[in-house]
């Protein structure tokens, strides 16, 4: 079994640093697709199935929260995992966010903190995937 | 250093440590560095208060950064550079405002923008409420806060 990840965020340099630490995790990828807001990632939502996104807040014409919203409110996509990665410093706001089931991985994050939150969403057993994961200590980024 | 200073400093230097795999230069003066601008970029913010932060790179440290975030030997595209400042800029004001205001307060960033140097140099007639200057591999980073209406003491 693979994941199929979607990446959205205005900054195409944080998209590639989140596909980089998703590469190093050696988690089993599928696709992954890249949207810069909010808009242009429920359509790819709307194309394609993906297993897991990570939501950026701060976007122009469509920013994150709106998005979690649509999601949330489409029967085809209610369930989707998703991952905010964010700057968001307001525990107030991060509360709202996670009673929509969304988790949370606050901006700058390290490479372990990134694959430890996707561990605990995906429920993968590293174990099974040998030597290509990097399930202890540092990351060599 | 200011409680304002000491916040934009843990903020630039936890953003530059995790983000750009750069720690700061002990017992820095700036006037040690006073290699060429990289570019400058501004963040504007609202909620219990509002304004601007200013994040300016010095001494070839964008590119350097940049190629660090994205795990490359060589310099990547300006265009790519730019992105980083900006996403640097906007991680670092993300951070900082929250160890100013405490941790309920809402704030609302804009997308950073690059500024030339007129727009900089209209931006510091006035006086910003705090600088910060960090010394980083060869090159410096200049983070400014300026904040539109002065703070109540139990803002500070």
């Amino acid at each position: 079994m693979s994941f199929n990840m979607l990446i959205v965020d205005d900054s195409a340099v944080m998209r590639a640093m989140i596909i980089k630490t998703l590469r190093l995790t050696g988690l089993p990828l599928g696709e992954i697709y890249q949207a810069a807001n909010g808009a242009e990632g429920l359509n790819v939502l709307s194309q394609n199935w993906i297993d897991l996104a990570f939501v950026d807040l701060n976007m122009p014409q469509m920013n994150g929260e709106e998005m979690i919203h649509h999601v949330r409110k489409n029967p085809e996509t209610s369930q989707l995992a998703m991952v905010v990665v964010s700057t968001e410093g307001s525990e107030t706001r991060i509360a709202s966010l996670k009673e929509q089931g969304v988790e949370f991985v606050h901006k700058p994050f390290t490479p372990e903190e990134l694959r430890n939150t996707v561990i605990r969403i995906t429920g993968v057993d590293y174990d099974q995937y040998g030597s290509g994961a990097q399930s202890g200590g540092d990351f060599d980024f | 250093m200011t409680n304002m200073e000491a916040a934009l400093s843990q903020a630039a230097i936890l953003t530059f440590e995790e983000l750009g795999f750069l720690f700061p230069t002990p017992e820095f003066k700036h006037e040690d560095q006073d290699g060429v601008k990289d570019g400058t970029v501004c963040v504007h913010f609202r909620g219990a208060f509002s304004g601007d932060l200013l994040l300016s790179l010095h001494g070839g440290l964008l590119p350097l950064v940049t190629a660090n975030m994205l795990g490359e030997d060589d310099a990547p595209a300006r265009e790519t550079q730019e992105d980083a400042l900006r996403e640097l800029a906007n991680v670092i004001c993300g951070n900082a405002l929250p160890l100013i205001a405490g941790k309920q307060e809402i704030f609302h960033l804009d997308a950073p923008r690059q500024i030339n140097s007129e727009e900089e140099q209209s931006l510091l007639t006035n006086l910003p409420t705090a600088t910060v200057y960090i010394g980083l591999d060869e090159g410096r980073a200049d983070v400014s806060l300026f904040l539109d209406e002065e703070l109540t003491p139990a803002q500070h």
